[in-house]
């Protein structure tokens, strides 16, 4: 991946909360490519744009639907997802195929960090060092990013 | 056939004057001996005790081999135990049910030993039965009961299951609106400092935007253990000092950190919380002027230990000192009224120091300022 700003997909059901997070994202020196509220939203937009990341809450307009979207992103897209979400409890073991998750109520500096993370990430795809606080990767992706060798060699 | 009866019938009266004999035929535990040495090992003996248990006469019992004693409901796998004993020439102990001659059925504690001759050989079989009915009965019946308290246990137990998943379910549908509702919260307050530009305004939500900061932090800590009613005051410093250094982009500032692992109980989290965000947020804000500090480094130390039945927590800088900065926040907390933006976070400080009953003290570090906080352990656990 070169270095032009990532594309971001925010999925979230609660406008206020995705106006703020697209701000954030723009101060990161990412872009946000576009702002789905719904499971089906999401998808379409997902599959149309191509976004580099998608932030998925699991509460959309349409129900607990997030983890399915996130599948969806990453089975048929083949998108990088991370969930956003208050309801860490209810993810699947395997994140449902998504890089990790950002657990709510997060901070403006939780968000900026774990985006820039993020961003190295799949820029270099390697990890810079171990995650930021706030930001819990699924097992699958600190695998992918040698995380493990990166956290040793900071 | 007759003619062998008559034979053992005699057996039996033999030995009439011996003592040993006629206290094993008087003895009230059934006895009887059977003939190793003869096809099918049958009794040569019995004792009229046994004549009295099983209800057969004399001559119906000897020259059989006992398993005339047993019936359709007998346990094979017992009768089999017994078998083997009897082959391998050992010692065996069995319970067996029995049959009377009159159909009914008797527990028969039976103990089985081999008697041998001089030359080692088996040569017969002694053999005692006691009538344990009685105990196989309560044993029944206290198994029985002991089957229906299990089951009213086990559905007891289904019930609170259930009842405890429902509100564990309810619980995380609370903790999670409360979640999203501080998201919530947060993001209206940065939204509305995007738009400010007045600086007295901004510091202001600036303020409470670390305030409702500080108690998210507190939520997402408090879910995430595994002890919902523990909250774990170290842990929450790591994530509130990231969050505030991260925010403030003071690089030129640095954070120490010794800290014990010290829990309280859930519901002093958000106040205890809010008084370390309050403090740590005031010797970031005013300990440290831009331009430096004549060239020492600047830093902030939190510790927290036990301390004398106390939780004691120091935040200390080596900053610009009370005198000078600093000195407007503590003349807003003397007077306890509620000035600027300092004065009104040493207000809350000390406002909730009195609902912890906890006790803040001030002291000039020279540089810098040591603000301790001691706060009984004890209080902590409400019964």
């Amino acid at each position: 991946m070169d270095d032009r700003p990532l594309d971001v997909l925010i999925v979230e059901d609660e406008v206020l909360l995705a106006t703020e997070l697209e701000f954030l994202v723009e101060e990161v020196g990412c872009h946000t490519v576009g702002h789905a509220m719904s499971s089906d939203e999401a998808v379409s937009m997902a599959h149309d744009l191509h976004p580099d990341l998608a932030l998925v809450d699991v509460h959309l307009r349409d129900g607990p639907t997030g983890v399915e979207v996130v599948r969806r992103i990453h089975d048929d897209c083949g998108g990088v997802a991370l969930f956003m979400t208050a309801n860490l409890k209810r993810l699947p073991d395997d994140f449902a195929g998504a890089c990790g998750v950002i657990g709510k109520p997060y901070s403006q500096h939780g968000v900026r960090t774990a985006l820039s993370y993020l961003t190295t990430c799949l820029r270099e795809g390697r990890a810079p060092g171990p995650p930021p606080i706030g930001l819990e990767l699924a097992p699958a992706y600190s695998a992918l990013w040698d995380v493990d060798g990166a956290a040793r060699a900071v | 056939m007759q003619s062998e009866r008559a034979a053992h019938a005699l057996a039996f009266e033999h030995g009439a004057g011996d003592p040993f004999a006629a206290a094993i035929r008087a003895a009230r535990m059934a006895m009887i001996v059977t003939d190793a040495r003869q096809a099918d090992n049958p009794i040569v003996f019995a004792n009229e005790a046994f004549l009295t248990l099983t209800g057969y006469h004399r001559d119906e019992v000897i020259g059989r081999n006992c398993r005339f004693l047993q019936g359709p409901d007998t346990d094979p796998a017992a009768v089999a135990s017994l078998h083997r004993a009897v082959a391998a020439g050992e010692d065996v102990s069995v319970d067996l049910l029995n049959y009377r001659k009159d159909g009914s059925t008797f527990w028969n504690a039976l103990y089985l030993s081999p008697v041998r001759g001089a030359d080692g050989e088996i040569r017969y079989f002694f053999g005692s039965q006691m009538n344990v009915s009685e105990k196989k009965e309560m044993e029944r019946v206290a198994g029985d009961v002991r089957e229906r308290l299990e089951e009213a246990v086990d559905d007891r137990t289904r019930d609170l299951t259930r009842a405890l998943e429902q509100k564990t379910a309810l619980l995380h549908e609370v903790d999670h609106r409360v979640k999203n509702n501080l998201q919530l919260i947060s993001s209206l307050l940065l939204l509305q400092n995007r738009r400010v530009t007045d600086p007295g305004v901004r510091g202001a939500l600036q303020g409470m935007l670390e305030r409702v900061s500080a108690i998210a932090t507190v939520h997402r800590r408090l879910f995430q253990s595994d002890d919902v009613e523990r909250f774990d005051v170290s842990a929450f410093v790591r994530d509130l000092v990231s969050d505030m250094m991260g925010a403030a982009r003071r690089s030129d500032i640095k954070v120490r950190l010794d800290m014990e692992r010290i829990d309280v109980a859930a519901s002093k989290a958000a106040p205890l919380a809010l008084v370390i965000s309050e403090l740590f947020s005031n010797a970031l804000r005013h300990a440290f002027p831009r331009e430096g500090l004549d060239g020492r480094e600047a830093e902030i130390a939190v510790s927290i230990a036990r301390d004398n039945g106390e939780f004691r927590i120091e935040i200390a800088d080596n900053g610009v000192g009370m005198t000078n900065a600093a000195a407007s926040s503590a003349a807003g907390k003397e007077s306890g009224k509620v000035s600027g933006g300092g004065g009104f976070g040493l207000t809350i400080v000390q406002l909730l120091c009195q609902q912890l009953k906890a006790r803040s003290e001030t002291f000039d570090a020279a540089p810098g300022t040591r603000v301790v906080v001691r706060l009984p352990v004890n209080g902590a656990h409400h019964a």
